[in-house]
């Protein structure tokens, strides 16, 4: 008995013992996936450079592995030793790294680099290709090379009829007049002129309605900025960089800032959308915009920190209402709930934005007419603007006022007649 | 007299059917005219405008402010000896908004101001409903984009690290180092950034700020490990 289990301990204890090595080293990585998002992640990024240095690679940059590890429980300790590394690294960026001594072992550190190292391999391996752009052909050409090359037929084929006729009535000896050349046939010219006057006046009728409208304005921006990068991919809501949408009169175009807020860490474009093309066709450079627009942050990419040369992006407007027209976005956005996609149109699809609305009177006063007011009800929600008509109504209802004077619906502010 | 004009008449149209080949060549000539105005003015108006320049309009001076507008040029308002910056007088602050924050911003490498802001308190009482409601979606628009919409520090531009962004943002529900940060540590990192984080002052007017740290509170309140994590107290390591 004793015998059987000395002979099953001798061989459970080394299945035991594979076991639970193959499952470490695989659940390795896993680990250290973990550990990296909780105690490094913050700071750095196993291919990028962010506040820390990229990982990929520690291993193989640093003297010694003994070094590296003291460094990562406590640079000080490191940077103690005189080695010069620790002590060129001290400097790498001016924000000093966590003391993780006492918090990860030297087990925990073999895991995250296990798993840094399984990153950057994921990362080499290529993913999906982008696909083309499909190219949308215009037949309107096509249709008007067609239609002139039957009108050319039918004239020639008018030419052809009366010359065989004229044939005819001299072979019968009708007398018939010398044929005149059909450019100075009266019939031909009063029925080209007159196709050609309403095709003028159409055009003309058109183009003096479009004056002053700017649908489909689509200006080239001195950054080639995707809105279907940033609100589409990246699901960055409209508010966050027009904030000025919600709080008052413009929807402001966001300063340098703002876009630095993110850019300070995206430095490159990845090709996350596809590749980018600008109205003509030409393929646009993801990471040279994004180097655009470090040159006017005044950022300095290696050092990490603004140099002061920075200077504001003109950027183009695009929707302009004209002097005598009183726009106001807040009234729209917060009052009004409107939804900003309603007038500019699915902008989280447009590469690079165009107008989308006619900004014309009709187009205003039309949707004037359909909106429905949301008036405040009795949980309180709505709008509250016009709920000093409701009490008014009830008051006369109950006899308490006879009449609403002037000054009670605000007749008495100052804006009514100085404005 | 009348018979006078019958002559007349008579004798023109004579010398009209006398001089009928003069006649009709000039007849050609302005059809000639008409149709190639005609035909002109086709191409002028078919070839349409072009998108990337603004459209004509028919009164510029009622389209085009003569005022200072929005986004106007300010270039030139110096040489016409007008004071124009652009920011609100020193020491004034916009009716009803709160005190403005008194510590200023670090200098590189100090973190004197980053530790003395833990004083600060947030002079906003609690949230009702409605304040709740605005302060989620100032979060929702500013912070989750990043920070996830369930404070779990994984928005859509980290995503798991598959997202754009590099760097990991803190989870603000969870994560001790956030949980136990005084408030006002919190608004100072709010309003000049932390590590890759930018400043959002020009985003959170002072109010919207504290409303914002009320409501990672809020929901920080369910699960709440007070145990202080030892990166905690290292998170404050100063460069000497």
């Amino acid at each position: 008995m004793s015998e059987h289990r000395t002979i099953a301990k001798r061989i459970l204890f080394p299945v035991l013992f594979f076991s639970l090595l193959f499952t470490t080293s695989s659940a390795l990585a896993q680990d250290g996936k973990a550990l990296f998002k909780a105690n490094c992640a913050a700071c750095h990024n196993p291919l990028k450079a962010g506040t820390g240095p990229a990982l990929g690679g520690v291993e193989s940059r640093w003297p010694s592995k003994e070094l590296l590890y003291t460094w990562i429980k406590n640079w000080n300790k490191a940077v103690a030793t005189g080695d010069p590394y620790a002590v060129k690294m001290k400097d790498w960026s001016p924000v000093a790294m966590t003391v993780f001594e006492g918090a990860i072992n030297d087990k925990d550190i073999d895991a995250i680099l296990a798993y840094v190292e399984t990153a950057v391999k994921d990362a080499q391996t290529p993913t999906a290709t982008a696909g083309q752009p499909v190219v949308e052909s215009d037949n309107s050409l096509l249709y008007g090379i067609l239609t002139l090359i039957l009108a050319v037929i039918a004239l020639i084929l008018l030419g052809v009829n009366s010359n065989l006729r004229k044939l005819a009535d001299d072979k019968d000896g009708i007398p018939s007049s010398e044929p005149i050349a059909f450019y100075k046939n009266k019939a031909y010219i009063a029925m080209l002129s007159l196709v050609l006057f309403v095709i003028a006046g159409f055009f003309l009728v058109r183009w003096g309605i479009g004056m002053g409208r700017e649908k489909d304005y689509i200006p080239e921006q001195p950054i080639f900025y995707s809105h279907k990068v940033h609100a589409g991919q990246n699901q960055i809501n409209c508010l966050y960089c027009h904030g000025g949408a919600y709080e008052g009169k413009h929807a402001n175009i966001p300063s340098v800032n703002v876009c630095m807020n993110c850019h300070q860490a995206i430095g490159q474009y990845t090709g996350s959308a596809g590749p980018l093309y600008r109205e003509d066709g030409t393929e646009v450079n993801g990471t040279e915009e994004i180097a655009k627009l470090y040159a006017a942050a005044g950022w300095d990419t290696i050092a990490k920190k603004y140099t002061g040369a920075g200077k504001p992006i003109e950027w183009v407007r695009i929707h302009n209402l004209p002097d005598h027209v009183y726009f106001n976005h807040s009234q729209h956005t917060k009052a009004g709930k409107v939804q900003c996609q309603t007038c500019h149109g699915e902008v989280t699809n447009m590469d690079v934005v165009s107008q989308f609305s006619e900004l014309s009177m009709g187009w205003c006063v039309n949707c004037h007419r359909e909106s429905k007011v949301d008036f405040n009800d009795e949980k309180g929600n709505g709008n509250k603007f016009y709920s000093i008509y409701e009490k008014f109504h009830q008051e006369i209802k109950e006899k308490k006022r006879d009449s609403v004077t002037v000054n009670d619906i605000g007749g008495l502010e100052c804006q009514k007649c100085h404005y | 007299m009348t018979k006078t004009r019958k002559c007349l008449n008579r004798n023109n149209k004579k010398s009209k059917k006398n001089s009928q080949p003069v006649n009709q060549y000039y007849f050609t000539m302005k059809k000639t005219a008409i149709l190639s105005v005609a035909i002109a003015s086709v191409i002028l108006f078919s070839c349409g405008r072009d998108k990337t320049k603004p459209n004509s309009v028919y009164m510029p001076d009622m389209m085009y402010s003569r005022a200072i507008e929005t986004y106007s040029n300010t270039d030139t308002l110096k040489a016409q000896g007008i004071f124009y910056n652009a920011t609100p007088v020193k020491g004034t602050i916009k009716r009803g908004e709160l005190f403005p924050f008194s510590i200023e911003m670090d200098k590189v490498g100090d973190s004197t101001n980053y530790i003395a802001s833990r004083q600060v308190q947030n002079p906003l009482p609690a949230l009702d409903a409605v304040q709740t409601k605005e302060a989620e979606r100032l979060y929702l628009v500013n912070c989750g984009i990043c920070h996830g919409t369930k404070l779990d520090g994984n928005g859509p531009l980290y995503n798991d690290g598959k997202g754009p962004y590099s760097a990991a943002p803190r989870a603000l529900a969870t994560d001790p180092i956030v949980v136990n940060m005084p408030d006002g540590q919190m608004f100072y990192s709010i309003s000049y950034g932390k590590n890759l984080m930018g400043g959002y002052a020009s985003q959170l007017n002072t109010t919207q700020r504290w409303m914002v740290i009320h409501y990672i509170r809020s929901k920080q309140k369910p699960a709440a490990p007070v145990a202080a994590a030892p990166a905690a107290a290292a998170d404050t390591t100063v460069k000497k």
